[in-house]
């Protein structure tokens, strides 16, 4: 997409990731309520399996577009000096992007 | 201002009161406190709250009322009016913290001392005066005018009654600014965010069956900050003296947005 619908990409994204964000909590709520894994072992054959593995990949990846378009709003109202909001804007995207990177890690360690 | 301060019955009877005390519990007939920003930046080094009272408000009466008898009493005091009706918005203020037009706002409701400052985010250019430019400029900059590129008809341009009915809840717009001035997304990105009272207009002609340049007016509004800054904290369907809802129009244009964009 280009820069021309910046606005509108964000806008949609942010929907978008909270309606999954919203459908995997749910899920996620019924689950542990209704069978909890009782055991790290259990817990870890749950994680590992590949679709359930997969689900919390795109929650993680939909949770971190979400934060990105969200705190993005508030640096651009708030943080008004182009330069300093650069700079504020790069290192949100490198605390996200390592976020990302250590929730793959977690979650490639318990893959099938 | 002065108090009518004449003690009456004072000594043996003991009674402390003075006759405006007296004058206020009459029926149909009672005083009301105002406090009143005032700022003049050729003489004021900053803007002050200034007290006032009004004796003999009666029931009815609107708060324009009372500001025009204020103004009889101190002729500096500042402030727009035209109509006096709800129909020309030009005595949109902030009343009580709340946006709003003074004809149509009844002091009958308002908490004392009643607040009134000019219309917060923009410019002030005397008392409750403020500079309108940059509302205008947002409103300019949505093109609020039919583009047709069809030859003029001998006619005018038929629309169906159902054509029409969707401009309805848009085109009574009065340009009072009460919505854009109450918009949190406006206070923050004044220069950049058109605010709601033009992103309305710009539905307005959007919806219109007339107009024919819906996509570029749609392209106008992209980006992140034109349009996109609206939050829906919907200050401006709570503050629109003529019950209108911005809200629900910017909501429509990203409806077409994301419509187009598939």
């Amino acid at each position: 997409m280009s820069a021309r619908n910046h606005g509108l990409r964000g806008w949609v994204l942010q929907r978008l990731t909270a309606l999954y964000l919203a459908l995997f909590l749910l899920y996620l709520l019924v689950h542990l309520s209704v069978s909890a894994p009782a055991t790290v072992a259990e817990w870890r054959a749950w994680v590992g399996d590949p679709l359930v593995n997969g689900a919390w990949a795109v929650f993680f990846a939909a949770l971190l577009m979400h934060a990105w378009v969200g705190v993005r709003d508030v640096i651009l109202d708030y943080v008004r000096p182009a330069g300093l909001r650069l700079i504020v804007l790069f290192a949100l995207g490198l605390y996200l992007l390592a976020l990302g990177y250590w929730a793959l890690v977690v979650l490639l360690a318990v893959a099938p | 201002m002065q108090r009518s301060r004449a003690r009456v019955c004072a000594g043996r009877g003991e009674w402390k009161g003075s006759v405006s005390d007296l004058v206020g519990k009459l029926p149909g007939e009672r005083k009301m406190r105002f406090s009143i920003y005032r700022y003049d930046p050729d003489a004021d080094r900053a803007p002050r709250m200034q007290s006032y009272e009004l004796e003999a408000v009666e029931p009815g009466m609107m708060l324009l009322d009372a500001l025009l008898r204020l103004k009889a009493r101190d002729e500096t005091l500042s402030f727009r009016r035209s109509c006096g009706e709800g129909v020309c918005g030009s005595d949109g203020m902030n009343i009580n913290g709340r946006n709003g037009l003074a004809c149509i706002t009844p002091l009958a409701g308002l908490k004392e001392p009643v607040v009134l400052r000019p219309l917060p985010g923009l410019p002030v250019i005397r008392d409750l005066v403020v500079d309108m430019s940059r509302f205008y400029r947002h409103y300019r900059a949505v093109r609020p005018y039919l583009i047709n590129r069809d030859p003029e008809p001998e006619v005018e341009r038929r629309q169906s009654p159902r054509e029409r009915e969707r401009l309805d809840g848009l085109y009574e717009c009065i340009l009072c600014a009460c919505c854009t001035t109450g918009c949190p997304s406006f206070w923050w990105n004044p220069d950049r965010f058109l605010g709601p009272a033009a992103l309305l207009q710009a539905y307005r002609f959007i919806a219109d069956s007339r107009d024919q340049a819906t996509e570029e007016r749609l392209d106008a509004l992209e980006g992140p900050y034109r349009l996109f800054r609206c939050r829906n904290i919907m200050n401006c369907v709570e503050f629109c003296p003529k019950g209108l809802n911005p809200t629900r129009a910017i909501g429509h244009i990203r409806e077409l947005m994301v419509k187009r964009s598939i």
